[in-house]
This record gives C-alpha cells, sequence and structure tokens, in this order.
C-alpha cells in the first residue's frame, strides 16, 4: 500500500521518443486513481517526461499529447536521416506542439507544482525549475529540458536569460530518492512504474538516476529514444504504459481505493471512460464515445477484477482515437510511390546531390527563423569563446611560469647544496645512515655537476680528438697539402676526401 | 570461539596474486588485492560486535575468505543450548561487506558466518569449468568444505541474488544441513520462455515488437565476455564508471560512509581476476537466464525444510516465481514475503525490516 498519508510527488524519467510511454501511464493514473495526480505535491520530469508532467499538470488533453509526440516521430521518421536530417527542426516542432497545447494560463497552476529538470549550461549543475511567469516560460522550459545538445542543435536555448540543455543529462528522474516518489521510466528497471521485461539479468546501471536494467528489450528502447520507431510501435508502448500503470495502482491497493477528492471528474478532459469489449476496431469506440459519461466512471472506478483484464487491454478512448488518427498514414499517390523500392534506392543514391541542396535550404530557413535572436546569441557565442579563450591562456601561462620556476628554484637548491657544508648542524639530529645518505646525495648533487663539467670538456676533447684524427686520416690516406686544414680547423671536406679514398682503395 | 581469539587483529595475510612475467608492467587497473582489504577494512570498521575475520583453507587450497560475528554482550553460557548460526551468500559481484548493515544486527542473538564466495571478494579466484553442472557443483562444493572445516553441524542459510541459486543447490544436495532455506531475491528460478509459447498469443505478438536482428547480433557478441569485463577494460577509468553508472550503492550506504567506499568495495571486487564471473557465466545463458532454472528443480528439496523467499517489491526479479515455489511445494513450509521499497538490494534498502524478518524466521529455528 501506497503510503498516502504524507505528500508525495510524481517523477517522470527523460526518455526522447519513448516519451509516449508517460501519456500512457499518466492516462492510466488520471483515468483509475485521479487523486493521485491531482493531489500529488509535486509533478517533476526530465527531457520527455517534461512533456508529459506539464500535461498533466496543466490538465491538458493527455490525447493530443500523445498524437503530438507520434506527430513529431513521423516527421523524423519521414527523412532518410531521421533525426538527423538537417531540415528536421525538433525544437520548433515541439515548440509548436506545446503552444498549441498548453493553455494560456498554465503558469498559474504549474507555478510551485510542476518541476522540471534543466542542466545549466556555464556549470553543468543541474537545476529543477518550479517557477514561471509566464505560459512561454513553461514552453521554454520543457524545450530546454529536451534540447539534446549536437542532436536537437548546436546554441542552447534560454529560459530566464539562462542558458540551459537536456535536464536528462545530469538528474533524469528527479527527486528519486524522497521516498515518497512515484518514479515512471520507460525502461525496464527498478523504477515504481515502469515495464517488467521477462528477463532474470542481474546488471543493471544507472543512467542519472534512471535504473536501466541490461535486457535486450532495453537495449532496443534505448535505441529508439532518439531515433523514433514505428507509430504503431510507440502506440504499443503508450499501451504498455497504460497497462504498468494499472500493476503499479494495484499492487498497492490503490484502484479501487477512494481518493479524498471523489468529486473531482474523472478525467482532466472530461471525456467518456467507457469499459468497453476490447478486441474491437477503433471505428467502435468512436461511436462509444458519443455516449454520455454520466455513469461510465463508476463503471470504471469499481470494476471487477476480471474485466480489469479486459479494461487494460485497452487505452482511453480518446487516447485512443487520437493516436490511431496519429498513427495513420495518409495514403496518398506519392506517398505510395515514394515506398517503391526503385524510388527509395533513386532517392538513396540521390542523397550526396540532394542533401546539400536540402540543407542549404533549411539552414536559410533557419537562418530566417534565427533572425530575431541572433543578437543575443552571437553575444553569447563570443562570451563563451571569450572565457574558453582566457581558460586556454590562463593554463597555459600557469604552466609556463611554473615551469620556468621550478627550473630557476631547482638550480638555486642546487647551488645551495654546493654551498652547504657536508656535515650541517641540522644532520646531526639523524641516525648516521641517514646523515650518511644525506651526504651522499649532496655528494652526488656535487658529482653531477662536476659530470656535467667534465661532459662538457669531454665534448670538446672528442671534438678535438676527432680533429686530430680527421688530420691524421687526412693526412695518411691523401697526402694533401695541410696548410688549407689548419686554416680550416674541423670540416667536412678531408673526411669526405679520407672517405673517397677508403672507398677507391 | 573464547574471547582471546575474536578480539584477535585480522590476519594480515592478502591472497596472494599470481605472479607473472608481467607483474613488473604498471597495472592497467588501479586494483589489487590490498586495495580490497582497505576498502573492506573501512567497512567492517563499522561493525560493533566481535569480528573473527579470517581465510579458510579448504583441501583443494583454495581460500575462502569468511567472517564470523558474535555478541560482545552476552557471553556464552553453558547451559544454554548453542543457537544454530545464520549464514549469509552474498549476490553476484558483491562481498561480505554489503551486508554491513544487516550482520551486526543479526548477530545479537547467535552467531552469523559470512563469506567470499569462491571466485569473488577476496577468496580464491580459480578458473571454473564452462560446464553448467560442473561450474555449480564447484560453487556447492565449496560451500560444503567451508562448511566442514567450521564445523558446522547445521545452519539458517540465507542467499541473496545469485547466492540464493547456489543457497537452493546447496539445500538440495545437503538437505541435512539446512535448517531454513531464506532467499532473497534469488536469481535463476524461472525458465527461460520459449519463442514458440509467445507466438501462440495472437495478441502478444502486436503489443511486444520483436526485436530487430541488430538486438541479437549484439546480444551475441555481449555473451562472448564476462559480465563486467566492461570495468576492468576500462582500467583507470573503471572506479569512475561505477562511481558513475551504480550510483546507487553509494546512495544506500551514504549513512554510513559519507565517501565512495561502497563503490570503491565494489570497483575492487570485480576489477580483479574474473573467476566467479567465468562461473556464473557458465551457469547462465542470454543475457541472465539460468540454463538449470530452479523451478525445475526445487521439488527436490525436502517438503519439510522451511524455506522463505523475499522478494523487494521494487525489483525486476519477479516475485511470481516465488509464489510457483510455493506451488510446487508443500504450502506449509515455503513463503513468499514482499518487502516494500525495497530493490533488489532488499537488505540495503531496507535494513530494519529486512533484519527484523530474518530475524524472526531465525527465533523460529530455535
Amino acid at each position: 500500500m501506497f503510503p498516502l498519508d504524507s505528500p508525495w510527488n510524481l517523477s517522470f524519467a527523460g526518455c526522447g521518443f519513448l516519451g509516449i510511454y508517460h501519456v500512457g501511464v499518466a492516462s492510466c493514473l488520471l483515468e483509475q486513481a485521479p487523486f493521485l495526480v491531482y493531489n500529488a505535491r509535486h509533478i517533476y520530469g526530465a527531457s520527455a517526461g517534461a512533456i508529459t508532467a506539464s500535461a498533466l499538470v496543466t490538465g491538458v488533453c493527455l490525447g493530443e499529447t500523445g498524437a503530438g509526440i507520434i506527430d513529431v516521430a513521423k516527421e523524423a521518421r519521414k527523412r532518410f536521416l531521421g533525426p538527423l536530417h538537417p531540415s528536421f527542426n525538433l525544437v520548433k516542432m515541439m515548440r509548436q506542439m506545446l503552444l498549441r497545447t498548453l493553455p494560456a494560463d498554465s503558469h498559474h497552476v504549474a507555478n510551485g507544482r510542476l518541476g522540471i529538470s534543466l542542466t545549466r549550461v556555464i556549470d553543468g549543475e543541474n537545476v529543477l525549475v518550479s517557477h514561471f511567469n509566464n505560459m512561454e516560460e513553461v514552453v521554454q522550459a520543457v524545450v530546454c529540458s529536451a534540447f539534446i545538445p549536437v542532436y536537437s542543435g548546436l546554441i542552447p536555448p534560454t529560459l530566464q536569460g539562462v542558458r540551459y540543455v537536456d535536464g536528462g543529462i545530469t538528474d533524469n528522474l528527479p527527486q528519486y530518492e524522497l521516498k515518497n516518489t512515484i518514479t515512471v521510466s520507460p525502461f525496464s528497471g527498478e523504477s515504481d512504474i515502469c515495464p517488467r521485461d521477462t528477463s532474470t539479468n542481474i546488471h543493471e546501471l544507472r543512467f542519472t538516476n534512471t535504473s536501466i536494467q541490461f535486457t535486450l528489450t532495453n537495449l532496443y528502447r534505448v535505441s529508439k529514444a532518439l531515433f523514433p520507431p514505428d507509430p504503431l510501435v510507440m502506440k504499443a508502448m503508450c499501451k504498455q504504459g497504460y497497462k504498468d500503470g494499472m500493476h503499479f495502482l494495484k499492487r498497492n491497493g490503490l484502484l479501487n481505493f477512494n481518493g479524498p477528492h471523489r468529486d473531482r471528474p474523472l478525467l482532466a478532459n472530461g471525456e467518456a471512460n467507457e469499459d468497453y469489449n476490447d478486441d474491437k476496431e477503433e471505428n467502435k469506440s468512436d461511436q462509444e464515445e458519443e455516449k454520455p459519461d454520466v455513469d461510465q466512471g463508476a463503471v470504471a472506478v469499481y470494476c471487477s477484477t476480471s474485466e480489469e483484464e479486459q479494461f487494460i487491454q485497452h487505452l482511453p478512448p480518446t487516447l485512443h482515437k487520437a493516436l490511431i488518427e496519429a498513427c495513420m498514414e495518409r495514403r496518398s499517390l506519392k506517398q505510395s510511390l515514394s515506398n517503391l523500392l526503385p524510388v527509395r534506392m533513386a532517392s538513396a543514391m540521390m542523397l550526396p546531390y540532394t542533401l546539400p541542396l536540402e540543407s542549404a535550404m533549411s539552414m536559410t530557413l533557419r537562418l530566417l527563423e534565427w533572425l530575431p535572436d541572433i543578437q543575443d546569441d552571437v553575444g553569447w557565442m563570443q562570451e563563451q569563446i571569450l572565457k574558453i579563450l582566457q581558460h586556454v591562456f590562463g593554463q597555459a601561462s600557469k604552466s609556463i611560469t611554473e615551469h620556468v620556476s621550478t627550473r630557476l628554484s631547482w638550480q638555486m637548491e642546487l647551488h645551495h647544496y654546493q654551498s652547504l657544508p657536508s656535515q650541517s648542524s641540522s644532520t646531526s639530529l639523524f641516525p648516521s645512515w641517514v646523515n650518511g645518505r644525506r651526504s651522499s646525495v649532496v655528494d652526488a648533487f656535487v658529482r653531477l655537476n662536476q659530470y656535467k663539467k667534465q661532459l662538457v670538456s669531454g665534448v670538446l676533447c672528442i671534438n678535438m680528438d676527432l680533429q686530430g684524427s680527421f688530420k691524421a686520416g687526412a693526412k695518411s690516406a691523401d697526402q694533401s697539402p695541410p696548410s688549407t686544414l689548419s686554416a680550416e680547423g674541423l670540416t667536412m671536406l678531408p673526411v669526405a676526401d679520407s672517405e673517397e679514398t677508403i672507398s677507391s682503395s | 570461539m573464547d574471547p582471546a581469539t575474536t578480539t584477535a587483529p585480522m590476519q594480515s595475510d592478502c591472497e596472494t596474486e599470481p605472479s607473472s612475467v608481467w607483474s613488473w608492467w604498471p597495472s592497467w587497473r588501479p586494483t589489487s588485492m590490498s586495495l580490497l582489504k582497505t576498502a573492506e577494512s573501512k567497512i567492517l570498521a563499522c561493525i560493533q560486535n566481535d569480528v573473527w575475520s579470517r581465510f579458510v583453507t579448504l583441501p583443494n587450497r583454495d581460500r575462502i575468505w569468511t567472517l564470523t560475528l558474535t555478541n560482545k554482550g552476552v557471553r556464552k553460557t553453558a547451559e544454554q543450548a548453542p543457537k544454530t548460526p545464520l549464514v549469509m551468500v552474498h549476490g553476484f559481484g558483491g562481498g561480505v561487506g554489503l551486508w554491513i548493515r544487516n550482520i551486526d544486527a543479526l548477530s545479537q542473538s547467535r552467531p552469523v558466518y559470512a563469506f567470499d564466495l569462491l571466485g569473488f571478494g577476496r577468496s580464491s579466484r580459480p578458473s571454473f569449468p564452462s560446464d553448467a553442472t560442473q561450474a555449480e557443483k564447484q560453487f556447492v562444493d565449496s560451500i560444503e568444505q567451508w562448511r566442514e572445516y567450521l564445523g558446522l553441524e547445521n545452519m539458517i542459510l540465507l542467499g541473496h541474488s545469485l547466492g540464493g541459486y547456489l543457497a537452493t543447490s546447496y539445500a538440495i544436495q545437503y538437505p541435512t544441513r539446512v535448517s531454513h532455506l531464506i532467499l532473497v531475491d534469488p536469481w535463476g528460478f524461472p525458465e527461460r520462455p520459449q519463442p514458440q509459447t509467445q507466438e501462440g498469443q495472437g495478441s502478444e505478438v502486436n503489443k511486444r515488437p520483436t526485436l530487430p536482428r541488430w538486438v541479437k547480433v549484439i546480444a551475441a557478441v555481449v555473451s562472448l565476455f564476462n559480465p563486467l569485463a566492461v570495468i576492468r577494460a576500462a582500467g583507470p577509468w573503471g572506479p569512475g564508471l561505477v562511481n558513475r553508472f551504480r550510483p546507487d550503492f553509494k546512495r544506500k550506504f551514504e549513512d554510513l560512509f559519507e565517501d565512495d567506499t561502497m563503490t570503491q568495495y565494489i570497483y575492487h571486487c570485480n576489477a580483479q581476476t574474473p573467476s566467479g564471473e567465468v562461473g556464473f557465466r557458465a551457469m547462465s545463458e542470454s543475457l541472465g537466464w539460468a540454463k538449470n532454472p530452479m523451478l525445475d528443480r526445487v521439488h527436490q528439496l525436502p517438503p519439510s525444510m522451511p524455506l522463505t523467499m523475499l522478494y523487494g517489491a521494487r525489483s525486476w526479479v519477479e516475485s511470481s516465481s516465488g509464489d510457483r515455489v510455493v506451488q510446487i511445494r508443500n504450502q506449509a513450509h515455503t513463503k513468499v514475503l514482499l518487502i516494500d521499497d525495497a530493490s533488489h538490494h532488499v537488505y540495503a534498502d531496507q535494513p530494519e525490516e529486512f533484519n527484523k524478518v530474518v530475524e524472526d524466521i531465525c527465533n523460529s529455528v530455535n
């Protein structure tokens, strides 16, 4: 039984396009245990989790949110390189989607209740934003939280004058450590609501607080987080979320629990809440949605255990319908044409030519969109570059001065040691072997210096020797006039001569 | 044992590392048995009761690192019948140090033995056969030889994760030695589901998309390596990796150690020559399924042997296999308990509740 006597929180993990899973979970919570959402003290979210968190807090229809995510995914799948294609603008699409769905007064309800995990660019620290001045800031916070550097763009967006990037980099599951936080993650692991893979693998890792079990399905999920899967797969994930949410409620005895606020409407969007038969097509759900929701809520909440199993099979009708619509491909002639193998092959082969063109197009488009912010961003970039340069220069000058000073001090020490008498008064405090060692160290230094001198003189000697031998060799071999050699000293000329003579002789 | 031996300092010798031609070469991994020993002694310094730690040498020269805890306050009185000791077997990649929040409390009423499994922690790291049955036999034999050396007539055997699997296997082979079997989130119980059965259910196929081929290829490549090879291959970055990807260990024990003692300990346990890992890999197939699942064999346990299975409510080890065991075995002697708000490491997440449950079980024995 989940302890309801103390305040609790909801926390949604960041997961890229798997955010559709959160929509399923959220719709289950809203439908089956709405008090769990309405009375939650905070609803946290990171990255894609922030989308669902903001939708839950502001009471947006989850069907729209789900459809929005699937739309973005479809857009990403349209292109050859997927979301990496230059003309795919994730930030812009997300912003549009949020602006469309979130109500204008969302900052009032979100203030203090919605917590969005962000990573501050300047120091890489995690920030949990929960204060919003207007609706645009809510949108901007979600956009910042889902901004994966390089993947989404190069210049991080600002919120309240500070640059932020993806919250998942520093904390992917905000406040998970609080005992009363219900954690939701689409990766199977040790979150409260997460898919249960049929695996007994005992390895697990934590990606910035999100527990991810080492299973094949999770590997697949991770790969699909940034490169969206087929819309139908995403719909299945949403369903999975609903199922796992149901499982959580059942396990904690919250399913038929009369929450403190039973008078509230069951769904934020006030739509039909219907225990309808499964394995029927979507057109049936359309019909059923027309039915009034007078007594359906009671049916849903007090449904018997056998019916629950059926109930799990289907999502709430509104969500279901929205997802079905979103999943439907526009079967136009153009699309069916472009799906033909030769056309696809041709487009793939044309890629080297079309890609620069499309890139240029999208670049100009982006540049135009960028124009209003250009001053800020350029200023920021200049600042960053200056900072980096300063840092580099600082490091370099520091290392140089250190280098020089150590050299100087080393030399000074050497002189010091040389000037020291071998048995100073302080050394007599140590036992004799230490003194011996110490004097030997001093000796070594002295000797080293002597060696150095000797070495220098030795090199000179060698030089002279060489000169001598060359002279001698030249004299003996070539019998050339010595007057020229003695004047020039050590030159290559006689050596070359001698070599020639050696090879010829 | 008499007080003189219990207060004796820990034996200072470490498991000697095999000297090789390359021993002069600076190690790629910043680990050694002595570093592990240092990390472990930091952890064991928290223990209030009397600890006696030493190596138990088995007939085949393998050495098992063993802790014995006895209550300091209560002197053993002659008239009181000696209580059945509790033997704790850790899980994969762990060691005796992980029990730090439990052994002290549990040793209040009876002696507690904890040991590093063969091939893990500070115990010897012999080579393991690649055959599942043989590897399992080597583990179980080492436990039996260890018990013989210590002269324990019978014991309450507690196993966590991989330790739970081995404890069950031990109890099947040596049922007279086990008074009560406690399994905490045991590994290796369910059978691997056959792909045919999944396809039999029509709706299941739609819901769970079949995995693409490349996932299977990666899985096949990964299963060629030992499970924790990454930590060893990372060399100097290994401790950082453990810290980064298992911060939960640090958090679970943060009231005891403020620094990263626990992650250091885990790193040093696993960065050494893999041996127990090889044994584990021999017993498992395709990322974590047991080759010889316990559900097929659990009926071999004597029906009268009491068995308790503890599961963390949040753990990914499903308690459904516990329910299966109840169906298979005599219901009167099998219990399945769920501990709320606990992950796979039940004993560290909810130590008070865990200790209480285990204490109650122990008291039910004698």
